[in-house]
């Protein structure tokens, strides 16, 4: 099957553009307001959670300092999952922290794999092997 | 950062395990009832071959059974509950509800591409047929 696996880094690419934009757009509702948010003034950490979202997921997205940025988002998802899902019930389906769960392991096999060759890091690396 | 890559096959296999075990939940709900609390089986064959793809194509991806079979059908599953039930309510997934369609097809399509990795069934039961880490 190794003809399916020369493709798997482009899909990498593809789908952490895609989770990360989609992660973003948490963070823009929370703290921009916008896609029917009503962004009222909120407490502290969750502004923080809001931020980790917006900027952590376009750096995912686009690939730039991926493994850092994947580590903060993972993190946030796991507490958000622990703090605002789990007291509800054991299944994720039932407390509604699928995407939770989704988002804290996908970013977090993200940390461990890198960023991919379709990515800003990637572009600076080869840029700098370049130059020395 | 070698050093985080070496860990990076057994995070792909915890990920595929939850991810493809959440997945499964969505057609125990149809099929089975369990968890408690879904709607029960959607009507017509379409809705009842996609619950049938979502509990057993959930369960491959999780054991690594055929994971790359698994996660095709389970990849186009979610593309086809996206268009027909989800995009009519807004070009945002955020808004239409269909994040979780849209994160499991192509999840599904990098598991599909990338392999079961090595901590699967399909590392275990084709280990003779090829060395590589990445099989069936």
């Amino acid at each position: 099957m190794q003809a399916l696996n020369r493709f798997s880094d482009p899909v990498f690419g593809i789908l952490r553009l895609i989770a990360g934009l989609m992660f973003a757009c948490w963070g823009a509702k929370l703290v921009l307001g916008m896609f029917g948010g009503t962004a009222t003034p909120l407490k502290p950490m969750l502004v923080v959670a809001g931020w980790i979202e917006i900027v952590g997921g376009l750096m995912i997205a686009i690939g730039l300092l991926t493994r850092l940025a994947a580590f903060f988002c993972s993190g946030t998802m796991a507490v958000a999952y622990f703090l605002v899902h789990a007291p509800h019930s054991f299944f994720p389906i039932i407390n509604k922290g699928e995407l939770a769960v989704f988002y804290c392991w996908l970013f977090l096999f993200v940390v461990f794999h890198g960023s991919g060759r379709w990515s800003v890091d990637a572009l600076i690396r080869r840029k700098a092997k370049s130059q020395v | 950062m070698n050093s985080l890559s070496r860990f990076a096959d057994p995070v792909f296999c915890i990920a595929r395990l939850i991810i493809g075990l959440m997945y499964a939940c969505h057609g125990g709900q149809k099929i089975l009832g369990f968890p408690p609390g879904g709607h029960g089986m959607p009507p017509g064959a379409m809705g009842a071959i996609g619950a049938w793809i979502e509990l057993a194509g959930g369960f491959m991806i999780a054991l690594g059974l055929l994971t790359r079979l698994g996660a095709f059908f389970a990849a186009g599953e979610m593309a086809v509950a996206y268009f027909t039930v989800h995009a009519k309510g807004g070009f945002f997934p955020i808004v239409n509800h269909g994040e979780l369609a849209v994160a499991f097809c192509w999840f599904f399509l990098f598991v599909f591409f990338y392999g079961p990795g090595r901590w699967s069934l399909d590392a275990l039961l084709f280990k003779r047929a090829s060395s590589g880490p990445a099989m069936a």
